[in-house]
């Protein structure tokens, strides 16, 4: 039996399994529009859409940016290599498939096509996606962007990335997921794998920007290999009807290293299930998981986090903090610990709580009023540096935060 | 009342959580002069200095607090705040995010760039030069890009106050213990800073402190003590080597009586 016909059956076995975490979904609600592979020029695009993926960080003229790709909903497709740096590849997932036998290798290998039934109907739909790939020893200095819009009511956008730091790499990229406008209910749903090798460093930047008809469900993982280093910035600051992730990433190599960061901007009736699990599996394997949530309106967090240190020798640590702006609001924090081994270094601190009275006090005393003092508490919160992550797209995540606190406050 | 009255308490009577903190205390601040409020642990000395400021949690059962003339116990602290009344807190909140010189520059707009003749070095300016010079006499240089009193070690805490308390150019400031946890060359540098406020007069200083150095070095117009909340004397700094001989209950115990209710020298 072939490998792809091995996938399908097992997605077949799994096409009603339930997620771990996050609302169950109907997914026979949705058409699955596509596959097409309409050229899309960025030239072509309308002001609207220029607007909607410059919001999530996109650049429609591709300034600063090594390569493109874009994608709306599963048909109008945009990869590109800008200034050909040596060493860089941008396909559409499909066109890759088609080209690199080698890449089946990679494709279900990080995330198993029968964890749920969204992993199920991803492979059993048709699917896209991007695929890039920075060649051994390729330092990638200028971010690649990709963005991946939902315009169509009561579709499912169905998309699967693999990307791949080759060894002694260096490649950033930046993602922005967004829909412009109401419409009907829609899924987004993305399975992306990363594999950094040996001595590589990958950043993964993302924004999501979707509104209350969107459920969103990507499946990640992550491999770091020995040396490695994986660093992802991840920002959801709109509405969405439920957003549920939990990349898992595996360091299975020495001194493999892994910090991810999130802030989550809850609004309306909005419901966020947000996490991530570090695997220290190799000895000096370290990493971080840091969230920042804040919920505003009545919206719901959940913010996960997850180390498991199977091996002597390795260290994590785990920040969730949660500031609560509305009384019909919630978050709770979950961090979870699990040392296998001896020697084994993992810690955590969890915060949810209000805008401190002692805060509010101390800033009012320096002339400022309530709400001054509270706006200034808010986004001194959710400013999350990610050490590591090139300026120009810590910028981006920046961007992304001051727009929404400058709407929301 | 004394014409040259800033700021008086008149049988002020302030309970934290329920329990009764200050119990009648009446207190006078002239118009740039520089005030001592000394006394044992758990005299009220901050709570007097909290309660003028107007936080909640102190909260004024009784009598009354007059800045120049007018009761400021209906307004809140942001007003207070802009009446002219500062404080600087003992331990300050940390605020991650907020940069100290950011912050400096949104309540003392002196500091903050104007418009676009501003620009530096094609960056927008954020702040003026000057801040960071003056950051650099209070030797806080160091602390510019640091998140608001976040991991501030004890000294630099202090001159962070300090420097908060000053840019904001009260008419009375609230010294909450403003030389503790300082060295000996932090404590010339803060020293010397509230000597320079001092001699242009224009700044009425209240320093809350156990410590004879800098109260000796800024030449203390008055002293007040407080014991169990009440005001338990009133002098100059003439007493405070005998009051560092005695320890204030024996000091007290002695010339407490004599000087009581005397108001200000």
């Amino acid at each position: 039996m072939t490998r792809l016909t091995e996938a399908k059956k097992r997605a077949r076995s799994a096409r009603k399994r339930p997620p771990k975490y996050g609302e169950d979904i109907d997914l026979e609600i949705f058409d699955v529009p596509g596959p097409g592979v309409a050229d899309l020029k960025l030239e072509d695009l309308s002001e609207r859409d220029r607007e909607v993926v410059s919001q999530v960080g996109f650049s429609p003229e591709e300034q600063g940016v090594a390569g493109s790709y874009a994608q709306f909903d599963n048909e109008s497709i945009l990869a590109d290599v800008m200034i050909r740096p040596e060493g860089l590849e941008v396909l559409p997932t499909r066109e890759a498939l088609s080209r690199y036998d080698w890449l089946h290798d990679y494709l279900w290998n990080a995330v198993a096509v029968d964890t749920d039934k969204f992993t199920a109907a991803s492979e059993l739909e048709e699917y896209n996606g991007y695929y890039i790939r920075a060649k051994a020893g390729a330092k990638i200095d200028m971010p690649v962007q990709s963005c991946l819009v939902v315009k169509r009511g009561h579709s499912m956008q169905n998309v699967h990335n693999i990307i791949i730091a080759e060894e002694g790499s260096e490649l950033h990229v930046i993602t922005g997921c967004a829909t412009p406008g109401v419409m009907e209910r829609s899924l987004h749903l993305g399975i992306s794998e990363f594999y950094v090798k040996r001595n590589a460093k990958l950043t993964f930047t993302m924004v999501h920007k979707w509104n209350e008809q969107m459920d969103v469900r990507p499946r990640s993982a992550i491999v770091v290999e020995e040396g490695g280093t994986y660093i992802s910035s991840y920002a959801i600051l709109s509405t969405a009807r439920t957003v549920q992730t939990y990349p898992k990433v595996t360091l299975s190599g020495r001194r493999a290293h892994a910090d991810l960061y999130s802030v989550v901007y809850g609004r309306s009736d909005s419901k966020y299930d947000i996490g991530g699990a570090l695997m220290l599996a190799a000895p000096g394997a370290n990493g971080k998981v840091v969230s920042r949530t804040i919920a505003s309106d009545r919206s719901d967090i959940m913010a996960r986090g997850n180390l498991v240190g199977s091996v002597s020798g390795v260290k994590g640590r785990l920040e969730c903090n949660g500031l609560i702006l509305s009384e019909k609001a919630r978050i709770a924090a979950l961090p979870m610990l699990e040392a296998l081994a001896d020697g084994v270094e993992l810690s955590h601190e969890a915060t949810v709580g209000k805008v401190g009275a002692d805060q509010l006090n101390y800033l009012m005393s320096r002339g400022m009023t309530e709400e001054e003092a509270t706006s200034l508490i808010i986004s001194g919160f959710i400013r999350l540096k990610t050490p590591g992550l090139p300026a120009m797209l810590q910028r981006s995540i920046d961007d992304a935060v001051k727009m929404t606190l400058e709407k929301g406050l | 009342m004394h014409n040259n009255t800033l700021l008086e308490t008149k049988d002020l009577r302030v309970e934290v959580g329920g329990t009764p903190i200050l119990r009648g205390v009446d207190l006078s601040f002239s118009r740039g002069k520089v005030y001592a409020v000394l006394g044992p642990n758990a005299s009220g000395k901050s709570t007097l200095a909290k309660a003028i400021m107007g936080i909640p949690e102190y909260e004024v059962k009784g009598g009354d607090i007059m800045l120049e003339g007018r009761s400021v116990l209906g307004k809140s602290i942001t007003e207070r705040a802009k009446m002219g009344i500062a404080y600087a807190f003992q331990t300050p909140p940390a605020i991650p995010g907020v940069r100290l010189d950011d912050f400096i520059c949104r309540i003392c707009p002196d500091y903050s760039c104007n418009e676009a003749s501003d620009i530096l070095m094609g960056e927008k300016c954020g702040c003026k030069q000057a801040l960071y010079d003056d950051f650099s006499r209070l030797g806080i240089e160091n602390l510019a890009e640091r998140d608001l009193n976040d991991g501030f070690s004890g000294g630099e805490s202090k001159r962070s106050e300090l420097f908060q308390v000053l840019s904001m150019r009260p008419k009375i400031m609230f010294l909450d213990e403003p030389d503790s946890g300082l060295d000996y060359d932090s404590l010339k540098v803060v020293g010397r800073e509230l000597r320079a406020i001092k001699e242009k007069g224009v700044t009425t200083m209240v320093i809350i402190s156990h410590h004879r150095y800098v109260l000796e070095f800024l030449e203390v117009d008055t002293v007040y003590i407080l014991q169990s909340g009440r005001l338990a004397y009133t002098g100059t700094m003439s007493a405070i080597p005998e009051l560092e001989e005695m320890g204030y209950e024996k000091f007290l115990a002695r010339t407490g009586t004599e000087s009581k209710g005397g108001g200000q020298s």
